[in-house]
């Protein structure tokens, strides 16, 4: 059978019907997203919303995705070619097929892909898919696992079975996964929610055929794949040729603590072309913190460029993220390094080290397009999971903490929000405590003040969690020892390390580091997470003083760090700025 | 009796009377009066009680629908707010959930932070906290914390304040007392508190409802006040009501306590309307299509029954508003929205408008670019010379100029292709949105009849009805005052909740029962200070379920009496139903959860009656014809021009059939009928327009 975009690629559509096309590829994908997570089970799908969902074609190219965490759906092409290499030609009406095998492009072992072949008068012309994060995969420890020997310790591994064969429930594969997981009655359910996204998706893309005709639909796919392309290629053409070098250091591996890792990127442009080359970064490690090349390396490199040469919020109508996107991308990445790891290395606590790299990629096109860029951004994940047993059953509870961003070229970082490839929510107090044998005492703006700057970085949180009964914590987070803190640009200051501490202020107080994996904690101690601040962008002595004297009147800085990291004084009297003194303490630096 | 209903737009002032007795029905329209506009809305209803012949004193109920309350959030200028909280949890309504709006930007902003409701100064925490899951006290409230936190705030001149504490929907004990002590220190503030705004868990979303209550209510108010004492002084027998997000009417005092239930106040009068319209033709399941200047609102009623939105996606601008809202779809498609080729050589319509300045092209004020209704010009729909009644005049000139430049030169298109592209790009949004709220929902369109009102509905409808199989369109007799007339078709409704969290297998029937006998007696007593009793009271049970472990909620109706094992297993088979229907799956045998019980209370009031028109012949007068012209239609993929006829909409007769091509004109819209179509108008002057079944 030919490849369809042989086939259709070239179809003449009439632009009206080519528009209606784009809208309703974009509504599908969005609809697939809203029923994975208003009908899933864990708190981490429904209410932090760590999936994604769309629909590519019968070679594994994305035609439309969910607005939902960018890492999963960027990773959603590299599961269909994987299971394509196992699977090519044996596909058939009805099968649905699992998928998470790292060596067979997933993403990493927890986030599961449910994948539902579209069929039409018999032909394979397109999937459903989409993939969540499960609680729990049965590895080494429940929920996250860091300091593992390999692969096959980091949880079952599904490669492209088939859940349906034929329209039948393959009850053995049921029966297995439901036997080999901690939380089988959670994840199940999670699991028939992402089969009903699967299905809705299915259903809709096929109406679309039936109305418009098989040739319009993909050829109206492939055109939009061409325009996204087209676009981003525009993009990239307008800076100039010439190699762009960055590079950072990761705290540890999680095992040999105190052995920061290398991480470099080198950016090249070529006329519309743009290489990301992570050649020159450590080599892989002993544990998990490695990344799977194809379903997470690869998926942060086009997520960032897409990020900065056509963003969302300064474009006037949207460009859709399709395979277009990834075309004018390359990737590269020595075999048996962190960033493309050798089997059977472990490879689940990929995300820190790719957000870290997308950071550095911003970093070193910064000079190039200072409107576009950020100072440095926390750019790590703080995922942190609780778990326990009671009443003979297994609970686990994960949760995903937010970071900040580094100041921009007109306007401050964005406090308390999740960074680059996190796109997630977080998890109601109300929610938490009602459920968990957890209960939370704080959750708010961290104490730490921003990193100043003309335009300050955004502001991190504060989560206390206090343990109800003996439970197990495990973290996959970095940034906590100091080796790199988020940069400042143009002047702007630094950012924070994160902190991970237990029992704060009490003589038990023990520091943890950003990664640990099944640490036992005794009723009643207390868990502090503090997540990594933005930099700052530009002097922070030009910085407007009416906004030093807002961040002064709403308790984020002190008297004493706008006189000295902005020069501005204030009187606290009259709540304004003293502008003789100001004038003069500014004056004095320069 | 005699009623009025007065929707109050951004330009017009529309109004409607009706008099019970003998059955007649006035019309007006008047423009807004911005800065009070209980000056333009009272001139209004003293010139239409002069057509009338009777006094404003003899109205007995008078209804007002308003776009007050989203237009203070829209456009940022709310009171100055400040907020007491549990320590620990200041930032709450400031990190929000923590998800950008967009995946790929770096640039963009987060709304709830760059505007905030109230400033971090203002939000002041003090020491108390109640846990779950039974409410109990583990930090006593620091009554001294809330007295300094009180002054603090009216030191700072604020002029409202919300009251926000965790787990305050299990026990209400501590926001009560600080209640007390805030009212103590600060009895000017306007004070919302958690639980008596929305007793839910979630708090974010508790949070945020709250602080947008407080944040609009000074101004709701005074305007509320405003527009009561208008009506006092003019010695009307009625009090004033408003039109609720949720359906129904709250009274002034309602209005000035929730005024966050006033949200979206407008559309909804409009859905109402669409509904009324369709019910008077014979149809219940009605797809109403309100088409304005800049926007559609778009509604989906089967059975003549008005949709709620999940409590979790009812959002109001950059907010989100956890109230009991109608779902209404609001999209950037109207007669101002602007056609252009982007960059990558995209034809796009809207949603960005020309608005009135300097609006379409055609108008001749300085607009240059092509507009929907530039391209209904330019294809002859809409007559220059007949717009507003001929009150304006078009230049069709400027149209075809602005449509040549901008769309024809970058595409390659001739002149008619362009501006048919215009038309089903726009009606292509419209579609899509009904697809949304329809079929994506499990409602099939050929099971309902397209309502089109509002100026620019009317024209759009019919293409738009063919698009998606719907067979009937229906354009009430008015299309321009559809909103007004809803607000007298509706009944007064309010909403009451509490959260239970219990499991069907287990269930805590005392509570139950006592939080269902507790609410209740709360709406008879609100619906009899409305001087509503027996008959005219209906309570409707409903609870928000979903099977253990699930985190959001479906609707389920509770039958009445006392709650019992039998009633909970029928509960948990209504609930399996419904999320097989939502989610094409069940599970039977699975337990379920009754997260929040929910009592609906109607006061029924007497619908509105329309005069028939005189009966007539198939064949209208000769004198409707206003004028013959050229008009161009796509047929069959061909553009086509053809001669068509215009009719005056005030001279067409019950009976009257038009045959398409036909265009007919009256002074507040146009309405479009297809060659291969045609149309009646009914006894209520409604037109008719059967659309033949297409892939059915």
């Amino acid at each position: 059978m030919t490849d369809l975009i042989e086939r259709y690629g070239k179809v003449e559509i009439d632009p009206i019907t080519f528009r209606v096309l784009g809208g309703a590829f974009t509504s599908i994908a969005k609809e697939m997203g809203y029923v994975l997570y208003r009908m899933a089970y864990s708190s981490l799908i429904r209410e932090t919303e760590d999936l994604g969902a769309g629909i590519l074609d019968a070679r594994g190219r994305l035609i439309c995705e969910s607005d939902s965490t960018p890492m999963h759906c960027g990773s959603m092409p590299f599961y269909i070619r994987g299971i394509l290499k196992k699977l090519d030609g044996q596909i058939n009406e009805g099968d649905i097929i699992i998928h998470n095998d790292p060596y067979a492009g997933a993403s990493h072992n927890p986030d599961v892909a449910i994948v539902l072949p579209i069929f039409h008068e018999g032909e394979l012309i397109a999937f459903a898919a989409d993939t969540a994060h499960w609680l729990d995969t049965g590895g080494a420890v429940p929920g996250l696992v860091i300091d593992v020997l390999d692969v096959f310790a980091e949880g079952k591994i599904f490669n492209a079975l088939k859940l349906y064969d034929g329209g039948k429930l393959n009850q053995d594969v049921y029966d297995f996964i439901k036997g080999n997981i901690r939380v089988p009655n959670i994840t199940m359910g999670d699991m028939e929610a992402q089969v009903a996204s699967c299905r809705v998706g299915a259903e809709r893309f096929l109406h679309l055929v039936k109305k418009y005709g098989i040739d319009v639909v993909m050829g109206g796919a492939y055109q939009w794949m061409d325009y996204s392309e087209q676009m981003l290629r525009k993009e990239i053409a307008k800076l100039p040729d010439g190699e762009y070098s960055e590079e950072g250091w990761l705290d540890d591996d999680g095992r040999n603590r105190g052995t920061p890792l290398k991480i470099k990127v080198t950016v090249r442009i070529k006329g519309d072309e743009i290489e990301i080359d992570y050649t020159g970064s450590s080599p892989q490690t002993v544990t998990a913190f490695n990344s799977p090349f194809e379903g997470s390396t690869c998926v942060g490199a086009y997520y960032i460029i897409r990020m900065l040469f056509l963003d969302e919020f300064l474009l006037e109508t949207p460009i859709p993220q399709n395979d277009g996107m990834i075309r004018p991308v390359k990737v590269t990445a020595p075999e048996g390094t962190i960033y493309n790891p050798a089997f059977p290395a472990a490879c689940t606590a990929r995300f820190c080290p790719n957000n870290r790299a997308a950071d550095l990629v911003i970093k070193a096109l910064a000079p190039l397009m200072p409107a576009r860029a950020t100072a440095g951004n926390s750019a790590v994940v703080g995922a942190i999971a609780y778990s326990g047993v009671k009443d003979g059953n297994y609970w686990i509870y994960v949760e995903v903490n937010e970071g900040a961003y580094g100041g921009r070229a007109t306007k401050d970082g964005m406090d308390a929000v999740d960074t680059l490839l996190v796109n997630a929510r977080n998890n109601p107090i109300e929610e938490l405590d009602w459920h968990y044998p957890v209960r939370n005492m704080r959750y708010e703006l961290d104490d730490k003040p921003p990193a100043a700057g003309k335009w300050r970085g955004g502001i991190g949180v504060i989560r206390e969690n206090h343990f109800l009964t003996p439970a197990f914590l495990s973290s996959e987070a970095e940034r906590a020892s100091g080796v790199d803190l988020p940069h400042g640009i143009f002047g702007g200051h630094q950012g924070y390390a994160s902190g991970f501490r237990l029992n704060p202020g009490t003589s038990g107080e023990t520091e943890l580091p950003a990664k640990v994996e099944g640490r036992p904690v005794a009723e009643g101690d207390l868990f502090r997470f503090t997540s990594p601040s933005g930099g700052g962008y530009g002097d922070p002595f030009e910085r407007d003083p009416a906004l030093v004297l807002e961040d002064y009147l709403d308790e984020l800085i002190t008297l004493e760090i706008a006189e000295r990291d902005y020069g501005v004084a204030i009187n606290t009297l009259s709540e304004s700025v003293d502008q003789a003194r100001t004038a003069q303490l500014r004056a004095t630096r320069a | 009796m005699k009623r009025a209903g007065v929707d109050v737009g951004g330009t017009f002032t529309d109004l409607v009377l009706i008099d019970d007795d003998t059955g007649s029905v006035f019309l007006n329209k008047v423009p807004t009066t911005t800065e009070d506009p209980s000056i333009g809305t009272m001139n209004g209803v003293r010139e239409m009680c002069a057509q009338a012949g009777i006094s404003p004193k003899e109205i007995g109920l008078f209804f007002h629908g308003t776009t007050i309350a989203t237009n203070i959030i829209i456009e940022h200028n709310g009171a100055k707010t400040g907020m007491i909280t549990t320590k620990g949890y200041r930032d709450i309504i400031y990190i929000a959930r923590h998800k950008r709006p967009y995946n790929f930007s770096l640039q963009q902003d987060l709304p709830w932070q760059k505007h905030a409701l109230v400033k971090r100064r203002h939000r002041l925490p003090v020491n108390e906290r109640v846990i779950a899951p039974d409410g109990t006290v583990l930090v006593p409230l620091d009554e001294d914390e809330v007295r300094q936190a009180a002054r603090k705030l009216r030191a700072a001149g604020v002029e409202a304040v919300a009251l926000c504490f965790m787990f305050s929907f299990l026990n209400p004990a501590h926001e009560q007392r600080a209640k007390e002590i805030i009212l103590e220190e600060f009895p000017e503030a306007y004070l919302s508190v958690s639980h008596e705004v929305i007793p839910q868990y979630r708090e974010y979303y508790r949070f945020t409802t709250t602080c947008l209550n407080s944040y609009i209510g000074p101004k709701v108010s005074r305007y509320v006040r405003n527009l009561g004492s208008a009506i006092r002084q003019e010695g009307m027998a009625s009090e004033l009501h408003l039109m609720q997000s949720a359906g129904g009417v709250t009274t002034m005092a309602g209005a000035i306590d929730k005024p966050v239930n006033l949200l979206m106040s407008g559309p909804i009068a409009g859905l109402i309307g669409g509904i009324w319209a369709g019910g008077l033709a014979g149809y219940d399941s009605v797809i109403t299509l309100d088409v304005g200047g800049t926007s559609a609102d778009i509604g989906v009623a089967p059975g003549g029954q008005m949709r709620v939105k999940h409590l979790l996606d009812t959002k109001i601008g950059d907010y989100d508003a956890m109230i009991p809202m109608v779902d209404i779809d609001t999209i950037g498609a109207g007669g101002g929205s602007v056609a252009f080729v982007d960059e990558g050589g995209i034809f796009n319509v809207g949603p960005r408008s020309a608005g009135s300045y300097p609006g379409p092209a055609c108008y001749s004020r300085g607009g240059t670019e092509p507009t929907s209704t530039d391209a209904n010009v330019a294809l002859g729909r809409l007559n220059p010379d007949w717009f507003l009644g001929g009150k304006m005049t078009l230049d069709p000139a400027l149209s075809r100029k602005a449509i040549e430049e901008h769309i024809c030169g970058p595409l390659s298109l001739d002149l008619e292709q362009a501006a048919l592209g215009i038309i089903r790009i726009l009606n292509q949004s419209m579609v899509h949105s009904i697809e949304l709220n329809s079929v994506r929902k499990g409602f099939d369109p050929r099971d309902f009849a397209l309502v089109a009102f509002g100026g620019a509905g009317p024209m759009h409808a019919c293409e738009v009805a063919e698009e998606l199989s719907i067979p009937t369109v229906i354009v009430p007799p008015n299309p321009g005052n559809t909103s007004a007339v809803g607000l007298l078709a509706t009944d007064l409704k309010y909403d009451f909740s509490r959260t239970e969290l219990t499991l069907t297998s287990n269930p805590n029937l005392q509570k139950l029962n006592a939080d269902f006998a507790e609410v209740e007696a709360e709406a008879r007593e609100r619906l009899g200070k409305d001087g509503m009793t027996g008959d005219e009271v209906l309570i409707r049970r409903l609870a928000d379920c979903r099977y253990v472990g699930q985190g959001y909620e479906l609707r389920v109706p509770v039958a009445s009496g006392e709650v019992d094992q039998e009633n909970v297993a029928s509960l948990s088979e209504s609930f399996h139903s419904i999320h097989e229907n939502e989610y094409k799956r069940r599970f039977d045998g699975w337990d379920i959860e009754i997260v929040n019980i929910r009592v609906e209370a109607v006061g029924k009031i007497r619908g509105v009656q329309w005069q028939t028109l005189g009966r007539a012949g198939i064949e209208p007068d000769a004198q409707a014809l206003n004028s013959k012209r050229p008009v161009t239609f796509l047929l069959d993929g061909q553009v086509k021009q053809m001669e068509t006829a215009h009719w005056a909409r005030e001279a067409l007769r019950a009976g009257n059939v038009i045959s398409g091509p036909a265009v007919i004109e009256q002074v507040d819209s146009t309405t479009l009928i297809p060659p291969h179509l045609s149309g009646w108008v009914d006894d209520y002057g409604n037109i008719i327009i059967e659309i033949g079944r297409k892939g059915a």
